[in-house]
């Protein structure tokens, strides 16, 4: 019965926010919001999702840290190396044919996996004739991402990743380190367009050659995965690439049809034609 | 089931080739026959041969007869020769006799031949011969004796009578012989109709027996005839729904599949399915034409639950009326006959079939359901489980992003507790550092607090000195007002009385004063005229400061109002010999609500204002209707106007323009700021417009009603409502119906396989034109007049070529084009566009073969068509390939080489436009370095020259592009391929795609677009748009539909770059502005276009992907005029553009 309860005040409270905030929560996945949730509880000191709807509603300035706690901001740069391995050997030959490419990498976060992707594109040369987007719906985050500032003890691990990957040159080259922070090079910031931007609720803005959407749909369900998918594939040109996390999968997806199998262990898809 | 199997499979064990070559009926129906064919033969023999037996006896007997004639016969003549010689003694007589001596005895040889055989008869033949040898030699003695010359003795011979008892016993034996042969031939003429008899009986017991037998036969074939045809029937339908239900189906479709297979085959004309769900219930998953009805049965419930509990199949024949009834359009009715059956395998039921029939079922239909049944149980279980394991694998795969999830979450948590403990540590040590400094800064914060707390006193102390100020002050004020109220009253009691007695003194009544003195007494009466007037000025000043006027409004006539004026001032014009006139604007109001008395005040100022700064010349008032239900009095003079700079000062009270301007017109100079201040106060405001020396003109501007809570400072022009009309939704065609055409065309002779051609034009004259062209080069036409009637057309004839006119009644060419080329069935039918717009790059982008502008002569027209027919005439597909490097050229022609593609390959751009001028093409790869002129320069020559034809163009350059060179290539080419190791890959998927059409050419958004522009807006006709977006896709969506209606389109790719632009071009009139760019984003953009005066005023239209209402909020923070969501409505951006358009 208790559950019951909380889970109709899990419902309204993100309702609640929806409402109030705009953000749409309602289509993630269920179990993961409400322990989320349930960590929010402990952290602002209250005992039911009531007590936080009351607080995230009556106090604006609130709303962000509750939001750092709804999104999952881990990222890592080159994580899964294997997969920008495949991007390096089976998706940039082709992007090489575009006269101008745009790359959508959705749910940047606190924007690692942007700044590798620079990095392998400044690799291959492709860097200059390139705009990255990178989007997510928390503020906070794209902040951070914008600023490209990590931490520096985590850059050993990076470098590790960068290696694997097939990285030709040094990850040294695109950073600078003082005071305990290293910060990532300016000119390929350039190149790299941060917004705040929802699959839940907007829509495409774009026409790009890749959309790489990694470890995001998990935390949405069924539906929202679909809208999302939909949304890469209407931004995706003829041809397309779409890559996403390596616990995710399209099989189940209504559009599955929509996008043929390129490197399915490290899942990127290629968008076909519909006919 | 098992039991046919092993059957079969017993027929045929050690291979088909072993065991007998019949099935044992028809082989003993083959041995039968043989049988009966080889006895019925023998008999026929057996019964020929004796009849050939008698006739051969009958032929002996009478050769018998015969001979024993001929020797009687020739025993006469001997006899006969004889008498003669015996007679006569002449030697000739005996000739005769001689000829028979000389047979006789071959004859009577003969006959022993004959007889032979039969020892009767040759005892008589032997003693015929001793009776003819007896007689001839009695005739021998007689004729020998008469030759001695003894006649007497021969004649004695003879009278003897042994020569007759000769004969007569010759005579005796012979007609004994010919007796016994005679009984002989009855006896064998008897035996030969015997035969005869025994004969027919066997010809005809035979043919009997044979046709018995081929009866059999026949019935025999027929039945296995029947029965291999059932079985083929059987095998052929388990084969097709083998296949049928063959492959990885889910549940829904494969009962799809099923029932359309079982209502084809069998006939059926309803059915359903219904899968087993466990605990005996059945529910329904799939229906053939069913009527909706209950999904879900129980085992045991019904005639199906019965069927399902048997687990075997239940025919009915007399159904219930409403009992799975079969439905259609036009009505309803009952089946004949239900069939019910099972699918089982292993003995459980896994799916029911129901089944209902119009005729009579039979035996087969049923083994059929029988056979199927298994395999259909089997299926529907193999899909349950496919669509469990799919579920499973769902479920499995959602676990696994949970998690993954999981896995994310506590990676963040272990983050987090990290820096935390972290930051705990650093803490503690901070802290205790900083309990050190906290207890030595303790002492001194204490005495801070007292140093505050001292402070604190005297700030509130002279706080409360302030706030006395102020009130003070405010106190101060209201006493000023107060006093200059109660002041001037004070001033005006006297100046009353001394104005009174100044007046009396200059009228000069007792007539003793000098005209002197009386001129005095005017000039007293003037100047306390004019302090009066001053004194009046200040105090209404100060009353409205004060905030004591009081408003009385009511409804006036506004020609009431410039009655007044006129009475009060045409005297005072003409005073000083200028023109007055009062004008009332047609469709002005003729009543407003308002304070009468403080208008007539404004008013007069004004008017009077006028008058005083005009020498010569005329003072117009005039009243016309302002703007959101205003209503406007313009007061115009000529007199000595206002520069600009004083513009603002006329208005400031206890200031005018100059000290001169004083001195010579006199004045307090408060009249204006009084009116103003009025103005406000009624709603309403005053402004000015003026050219020193040609005059100035005071508009006053009030609202047609007053409302009292009016904020009078707050007082600003209305913004614009966006009133947004969505226009009536584009008209779709009604399919199946075409109306005929007023041109008469061949719609009711159409022969197969012709030419059909398709007219679309309204012009009726014009029509008539086409349709005779069109006769004259032997195709037949039908003509439609609008869009819609088109596309009708178009479903129904299927022409195999289009002519189609651009300005049609109902909707654009345009749209009929884009329609015709998203449909899969018309994409292929070519179109030729005669129009006297210019649409031709719209169109041919959309796929038109030609494009040809009215008025078009008859030669291009008859070309139109020919280039029609040679479209629709099944081809070879022309690509052009323009390169200058011979390798590349011949490898690009290696790549795209197939039977149906003809590559013209040339290497100058001269080249290039000489082809494309003699050939239409169906694409064209170009590189952009070529020998003569650019490739840029090509494309621009192609679009910018008539005679050309302009194919999709596909750019393919070894050359990297700059985003403005990318932006400029867009304009003609969709495919843009930069050479790489990937690229002919690239170039090959991107030609196919343009010769076949795979995929219609444009952009949904964009086809949906055009579709929309339908002619030019007269709004945007020579407008210049700034359009800052930096989406390819986008710039060529909204630059073609805005630029065919007439606007300029300027384009930005960035913030900065807009700003740049507007630098550049001041006189842009709109920005639509994307918020997602590089560089500068759109918020960032308009923030600062909006900081700049000159931009102030600028319409800005953000496009944003952001849905959400405070997004939208940000944009028109940041300076936006009004926002549209991605991805764009074209109906409704273009109402936007059109609201926001200055005028």
């Amino acid at each position: 019965m208790a559950t019951e309860d909380a889970d109709i005040e899990l419902h309204l409270l993100i309702d609640a926010i929806y409402l109030k905030y705009h953000y749409d929560f309602r289509r993630y996945a269920t179990a993961s919001i409400k322990r989320r949730l349930t960590t929010a509880m402990s952290r602002f000191k209250v005992g039911t999702f009531s007590e936080l709807q009351s607080k995230v509603l009556h106090d604006p300035a609130m709303f962000p840290a509750l939001l750092d706690f709804l999104t999952v901001p881990v990222s890592e740069m080159f994580r899964d190396p294997s997969y920008y391995r495949s991007l390096r050997e089976m998706v940039v030959p082709v992007l090489r044919t575009y006269p101008s490419l745009k790359i959508w990498v959705a749910g940047c976060s606190t924007g690692e996996e942007v700044y590798s992707l620079a990095i392998l594109l400044r690799e291959t040369g492709l860097l200059d004739r390139s705009l990255i987007y990178a989007t997510d719906i928390n503020p906070g985050v794209l902040q951070k991402a914008s600023a490209g500032v990590y931490e520096v003890d985590r850059i050993a691990g990076f470098t590790e990743a960068h290696r694997k990957s097939g990285g030709t040159t040094s990850l040294s080259d695109y950073y600078t380190a003082a005071y305990g922070r290293a910060v990532f090079d300016k000119s390929l910031r350039e190149h790299i367009v941060f917004s705040d931007h929802s699959l839940a609720t907007d829509s495409v803005f774009a026409e790009v050659q890749f959309v790489s959407c990694r470890n995001v749909l998990i935390y949405f369900n069924r539906d929202l995965q679909d809208r999302a998918i939909g949304l890469f594939r209407d931004a995706l040109c003829r041809k397309g690439f779409l890559g996403i996390g390596s616990k995710e999968s399209l099989r189940f997806s209504a559009h599955r049809d929509s996008f043929i199998d390129l490197v399915p262990n490290d899942r990127i898809f290629q968008k076909q034609d519909a006919l | 089931m098992s039991e046919v199997s092993s059957a079969v499979e017993a027929e045929f064990r050690g291979g088909p080739r072993a065991g007998a070559p019949l099935p044992p009926g028809p082989l003993l129906g083959f041995v039968v026959a043989v049988a009966a064919v080889a006895f019925i033969a023998l008999l026929t023999y057996h019964s020929l041969q004796t009849r050939s037996v008698a006739a051969k006896r009958v032929t002996h007997t009478l050769q018998v007869m015969d001979q024993l004639e001929t020797i009687l016969s020739l025993t006469k003549d001997a006899e006969t020769g004889q008498r003669g010689y015996l007679l006569t003694g002449e030697e000739p007589y005996l000739e005769p006799f001689s000829d028979a001596k000389v047979q006789l005895p071959d004859e009577l040889h003969k006959a022993y031949d004959l007889v032979e055989g039969d020892p009767v008869q040759l005892q008589r033949l032997k003693n015929l011969e001793q009776a003819v040898k007896d007689k001839l030699l009695e005739l021998d003695q007689t004729i020998a004796l008469r030759q001695k010359g003894e006649t007497s003795a021969a004649l004695t011979v003879v009278r003897s009578d042994r020569g007759k008892t000769h004969m007569d016993r010759i005579r005796q034996l012979a007609t004994t012989m010919a007796a016994s042969e005679r009984g002989a031939l009855t006896e064998r003429q008897d035996d030969w109709q015997h035969a005869e008899y025994i004969s027919s009986a066997v010809t005809f017991g035979g043919s009997s027996l044979l046709l018995l037998l081929i009866g059999t036969a026949a019935i025999l074939t027929s039945r296995d005839y029947r029965a291999r045809r059932t079985q083929v029937w059987l095998r052929t339908g388990q084969m097709v729904f083998g296949q049928r239900i063959q492959g990885e189906q889910r549940l829904e479709r494969l009962g799809e599949h099923v029932l359309t297979f079982l209502g084809s085959y069998l006939g059926a004309k309803v059915g359903a399915l219904y899968i087993a769900e466990g605990a005996g219930v059945f529910r329904r998953f799939a229906g053939y034409a069913m009527a909706a009805g209950s999904d879900v049965l129980r085992a045991g419930d019904g005639l199906l639950g019965q069927a399902a509990r048997d687990s075997r199949p239940l025919r009915v024949q007399n159904v219930p009326d409403n009992y799975l009834p079969i439905t259609s359009a036009l009505g309803h009715g009952a089946p004949r006959e239900i069939l019910i059956a099972p699918a089982t395998a292993d003995g459980t039921v896994h799916a029911m079939v129901e089944l209902g029939f119009l005729r009579t079922l039979h035996s087969e239909d049923l083994e059929l359901l029988n056979r199927i049944s298994e395999s259909l149980g089997v299926a529907i279980r193999a899909s349950k489980d496919r669509t469990r394991l799919e579920e499973l694998l769902e479920e499995t795969q959602r676990q696994g992003e949970e998690l993954q999830t999981q896995q994310e979450e506590l990676r963040v948590s272990n983050e987090e507790l990290e820096v935390q403990s972290r930051s705990l540590k650093e803490s503690q040590a901070q802290l205790e550092s900083q309990q050190a400094e906290l207890e030595q800064t303790n002492s001194q914060l204490e005495e801070q607090a007292q140093l505050l707390e001292h402070q604190k006193d005297e700030l509130s102390r002279s706080q409360a000195v302030l706030t006395e100020r102020a009130a003070e002050l405010e106190r101060a004020n209201q006493y000023k007002s107060e006093f200059l109220a109660n002041m001037s009253h004070e001033l005006r009691t006297p100046l009353n009385s001394s104005l009174i007695l100044a007046k009396i003194l200059a009228d000069n009544r007792a007539g003793n004063l000098t005209a002197e003195q009386v001129k005095f007494a005017q000039t007293i009466t003037a100047a306390g005229n004019d302090l009066l007037a001053i004194i009046n000025d200040i105090l209404d000043l100060s009353k409205i400061e004060a905030g004591k006027v009081e408003l009385a409004p009511e409804t006036v006539t506004v020609a009431r109002i410039l009655d007044d004026l006129s009475r009060t001032f045409q005297p005072v014009a003409q005073n000083k010999s200028l023109g007055f006139r009062v004008e009332l604007a047609t469709g002005a109001p003729t009543q407003i609500e308002t304070d009468p008395q403080r208008v007539g005040q404004i008013l007069k100022n004004l008017v009077s204002n006028a008058l005083k700064f005009t020498e010569a010349g005329e003072v117009t008032v005039r009243v016309f209707p302002g703007t959101h239900q205003t209503l406007c009095f313009d007061v115009k003079d000529t007199g000595i106007g206002i520069s600009e700079h004083q513009r603002e000062i006329i208005f400031a009270a206890f200031r005018q323009a100059d000290g001169s301007t004083h001195r010579k017109y006199g004045g307090t100079g408060l009249g204006l700021t009084i009116s103003r201040d009025l103005a406000r106060l009624l709603g309403g405001d005053i402004s000015v417009m003026s050219t020193p020396g040609e005059g100035s003109t005071f508009t006053l501007t009030l609202p047609l009603v007053y409302r009292a809570n009016t904020n009078a400072a707050a007082v600003s022009p209305l913004a614009p409502a966006p009133a947004i009309a969505s226009p009536p939704a584009t008209p779709r065609p009604a399919p199946g119906q075409t109306p005929r055409s007023m041109v008469e065309d061949d719609a009711d002779r159409i022969q197969a396989d012709s030419r059909l051609i398709l007219i679309v034009e309204d012009d009726p004259s014009f029509a008539t034109i086409l349709r005779d062209l069109a006769h004259e080069l032997g195709f037949q036409c039908i003509i439609a007049h609008t869009a819609n009637d088109a596309l009708a057309a178009v479903a129904t004839y299927r022409p195999k070529a289009i002519l189609l006119d651009m300005n049609l009644p109902d909707y654009s060419g345009l749209g009929v084009l884009d329609q015709l080329k998203r449909n899969p069935q018309m994409r292929h039918i070519p179109v030729h566009v005669v129009s006297v717009a210019d649409y031709s790059q719209e169109a041919l982008a959309m796929g038109a073969v030609g494009y040809a502008m009215k008025p078009v002569n008859r030669d291009q027209l008859a070309e139109a068509l020919q280039r029609l027919e040679a479209k629709f005439s099944p081809g070879v597909r022309n690509v052009l390939v323009v390169e200058d490097d011979e390798r590349q050229r011949e490898s690009i022609r290696q790549l795209l080489q197939n039977d149906d593609v003809k590559i013209t390959a040339v290497r100058t751009a001269a080249d290039a436009l000489a082809r494309l001028r003699e050939t239409t093409f169906d694409c064209m790869v170009m590189d952009l370095n070529l020998p003569d002129f650019s490739g840029y320069e090509l494309l621009q020559k192609m679009a910018e020259t008539d005679e050309v034809s302009f194919p999709p163009v596909i750019v393919y350059t070894g050359r990297s592009l700059t985003g403005d060179e990318e932006q400029r290539l867009r304009r003609f080419s969709k495919s843009i391929i930069i050479k790489d190791a990937r690229s002919p890959e690239r170039l090959l998927d991107e030609v196919t795609l343009f010769l076949h059409q795979v995929e219609s050419k444009l952009p949904v958004e964009r086809q949906r677009m055009l579709q929309v522009a339908r002619d030019r807006d007269a709004a945007l006709e020579g407008r210049r748009i700034l359009v800052v977006e930096d989406d390819v896709r986008n710039i060529f969506a909204l630059s073609s539909l805005l630029e065919p209606k007439g606007a300029a389109i300027e384009i930005a790719r960035n913030g900065r770059e807009a700003l740049e632009s507007l630098t550049r071009n001041p006189n842009v009139d709109l920005v639509l502005m994307d918020i997602m760019m590089p560089e500068m984003d759109g918020l960032t953009a308009m923030r600062e276009i909006r900081k700049r005066p000159d931009w102030k005023k600028l319409p800005i239209i953000a496009l944003t992907a952001k849905a959400m209402r405070d997004d939208q909020e940000k944009c028109l923070a940041a300076g936006a005029n009004d926002y549209i969501a991605k991805p764009l409505d074209v109906e409704k951006l273009m109402s936007l553009v059109r609201v926001w358009m200055p005028k």
